[in-house]
């Protein structure tokens, strides 16, 4: 071979490998480029991102199961996920919300797709005929939506609080959502509403501070907690003021001597005139009280627990009761048959509702005793003792009622505050048999007849065809504005989307 | 004439092919950085989705209770020495880039023979007092046999991976965060601001 030769086969040989080596270069970079497009998210988040739609293209399997909170098919012994009419199957608490809301319409709670919805049609809401009308303060906003961080962060908090209910209706659109619990950017949990850290902050506590497995529950108690609208904050006038009274305590005899200690009532009971005050539902302050929270268990454990699908794992975001999904729920501890831990769960519940319906007719006759005493001729000073039994026995009834899966989350503090408040309520009935004498009036005043809600609405003296026909009124022509108005601020919004595809 | 003599080129040439030559060495470097071959020599699981097809072996193993003990190469590769590991890795890691590189990885990716051996050793290795049981071997004769004649996969089928691990099995995914960092968010930034009057009354 001539060197020329070897001169050529050296030079196509540097060419073969230099062109394979830029080829594996150019693969390497090209694959890189790939790697950009291959598991990325669909779009980019924005901080207030109110719509649960949009978050859905990211993640979409933890959308999907958070859209089955639309499902209604699951009913259990006391809740479940249909639509129950709580007046219907209990009359008795249309007389003990007399003069209030609550005796208007009251129903089973319903899953969280349906929160805006459900607040659109209950009676309570009333029929509003535009801004500034209606019953109800802008605060009952708070807990519907992801909306709400968006717009207190837009008008600021105080003024969120400030007005009519009506006078946001157009703002609120999405049901309680992703925002809600999430940050944006990371996933990680978060608070998205104020009262909770300003409850914290009137404890001492720091919220900061909070484990994630605390925040499992934590994002939860943001709105399944005892509250109050406070319309006297200094600084805040004109506002109704959304707090927690947890300042003292969170047992409900702490929030109880919060509330006297401030002279504060929700209303005053139309036929008793008692100072009334309404629990709604203490469930994370029972639940902390329970046995299962004593053991580190969260919200979240039993309400979205863990689920595989597709090779992930994931927090199933179909929020329900744990008795539709036993085997997820109870089971991953208690290694008992899925019948035998429903019984269990059932049997609290079963005693305890027979404790508190003894209770609530206790609760009846004492109104209806006071509401005679009055027609009688008692007076201020008489009747200011009875008023206050029959205040703190109704406020700890309603406290062992109004928070769902009480009676199974914390069963003996349940019975605890059940059996305070029987004890209370008699205590009201003798001095109010003693009075009744003193006034001469002899022997029973009767039970009232008020074996329907029909029956017992009639009997409070509420005109529901009225109040219906402005609910109708207002679902014809104000919900749609309100709607309209919605998607005309949603649609310029827009879409931030992240890849080409 | 020494070997040197025989392979350098001629006077007049020696620049020419010494540009050559460097020409080609910052070829391969530059690949060596586009590549992130150093992460290679890492135990970081990282490394192990610089190609996306690892994707969703990663994401099942980070939802997985083996995250908080165990990284990749903590089950698949071999820890009875340092040669032997590192040997591994190198075997394994050319046959990964070489199928990668020609776009021949199957939809869904599972273990040979060499890596499930490993695999098997390792889970012996930390799980040893769940698997031995010096009474049972003292008087069940077939003890030993009943142990070894089978992976611990085939009956802990999810374990760490799950038993779906197509490339499309799993989507977009982000990473939890460091517990520290996650508690920097608990409370966002426009709401701290609003809420930082430490009230006194409520």
């Amino acid at each position: 071979m001539s060197s020329r030769m070897k001169n050529w086969l050296l030079f196509a040989a540097t060419v073969v490998i230099v062109l394979l080596l830029s080829i594996l270069a150019n693969s390497i970079i090209n694959r890189k480029a790939e790697s950009q497009f291959a598991y990325q998210p669909q779009v980019s988040i924005n901080e207030h991102e109110p719509r649960n739609e949009i978050w859905g293209e990211n993640f979409p399997r933890q959308y999907q199961s958070f859209m089955r909170t639309r499902d209604t098919s699951f009913v259990s012994f006391m809740n479940g996920s249909k639509m129950r009419d709580a007046l219907e199957e209990d009359p008795n608490l249309v007389v003990l919300w007399a003069g209030y809301g609550f005796s208007k319409d009251y129903n089973q709670p319903r899953g969280h797709g349906y929160a805006v919805q459900d607040i659109y049609n209950t009676l309570r809401t009333g029929g509003p005929t535009g801004p500034g009308t209606g019953p109800m303060p802008s605060t009952c906003w708070t807990c519907k939506s992801p909306d709400v961080p968006r717009l207190m962060n837009e008008i600021g908090i105080k003024e969120f609080y400030t007005g009519k209910w009506a006078d946001i209706g157009a703002e609120i659109v999405n049901p309680i959502g992703c925002a809600d619990c999430h940050n944006p950017k990371t996933m990680s949990l978060q608070i998205s509403r104020p009262a909770l850290i300003e409850a914290f902050q009137s404890m001492g506590k720091d919220i900061n501070k909070a484990t994630h497995q605390e925040m499992r529950t934590l994002v939860c108690a943001q709105c399944h907690v005892e509250y109050y609208f406070n319309k006297n904050m200094p600084d805040k006038k004109g506002a109704q003021y959304l707090t927690f009274p947890w300042k003292d305590g969170t047992s409900v005899e702490a929030m109880e001597a919060y509330y006297d200690s401030m002279n504060f009532s929700d209303w005053t009971h139309s036929i008793s005139k008692t100072p009334m005050l309404k629990a709604q539902h203490p469930g994370y302050e029972l639940f902390m009280t329970g046995v299962h929270a004593a053991r580190g268990v969260s919200c979240a454990d039993c309400h979205m627990p863990y689920k595989a699908e597709g090779g992930q794992k994931f927090t199933d975001h179909h929020i329900r009761s744990p008795l539709d999904n036993v085997a997820n729920s109870c089971q991953v501890c208690h290694r008992q048959e899925k019948e035998a831990l429903i019984e269990d769960v059932y049997q609290r519940q079963k005693k305890i509702k027979k404790t508190q319906i003894a209770l609530e007719k206790l609760l009846v006759r004492a109104h209806v005793e006071a509401g005679k005493a009055w027609e009688l001729g008692a007076t201020e000073a008489q009747m200011k003792p009875i008023l206050q039994d029959i205040r703190h026995a109704q406020w700890r009834w309603d406290y062992s009622v109004a928070s769902h899966g009480g009676s199974f989350h914390s069963p003996v503090e349940v019975s605890r505050i059940v059996s305070t408040a029987t004890a209370i309520a008699q205590e009201a009935r003798i001095k109010l048999a003693r009075l009744l004498s003193e006034l001469g009036f002899k022997g029973e005043v009767p039970f009232p007849d008020i074996e329907t809600k029909e029956k017992a609405q009639r009997y409070v003296g509420l005109d529901m065809k009225k109040l219906e026909a402005e609910k109708e009124t207002f679902k014809e022509n104000i919900i749609p504005k309100w709607l309209e108005e919605a998607k005309k601020r949603e649609d310029q919004m827009g879409v931030d989307k992240v890849s080409m595809k | 004439m020494s070997f040197l003599h025989k392979i350098l080129p001629p006077k007049e040439w020696q620049p020419v092919v010494a540009v050559l030559m460097g020409a080609i060495v910052a070829l391969g470097l530059y690949m060596v950085k586009a590549a992130n071959v150093t992460s290679y020599l890492s135990d970081d699981p990282k490394a192990c989705i610089n190609c996306h097809v690892m994707t969703t072996e990663y994401i099942t193993w980070q939802h997985s209770s083996h995250r908080e003990v165990a990284h990749c190469n903590d089950c698949h590769v071999p820890h009875d020495s340092f040669l032997k590991k590192y040997a591994f890795k190198a075997k394994d890691g050319l046959y990964h880039a070489t199928i990668y590189t020609l776009r021949a990885e199957p939809q869904a990716i599972i273990m040979h023979e060499a890596g499930q051996e490993v695999v098997q050793s390792n889970c012996i290795r930390c799980h040893k007092a769940q698997v031995t049981d010096a009474k049972s071997a003292s008087w069940v004769s077939s003890h030993m046999h009943d142990r070894l004649d089978r992976t611990c996969w085939e009956c802990h089928r999810e374990t760490p991976h799950g038993r779906v691990k197509s490339l499309s099995a799993v989507g977009y995914h982000v990473e939890p965060l460091p517990i520290k960092e996650q508690q920097e968010l608990f409370v966002p930034e426009w709401l701290e601001k609003a809420t930082e009057s430490k009230k006194s009354t409520p």
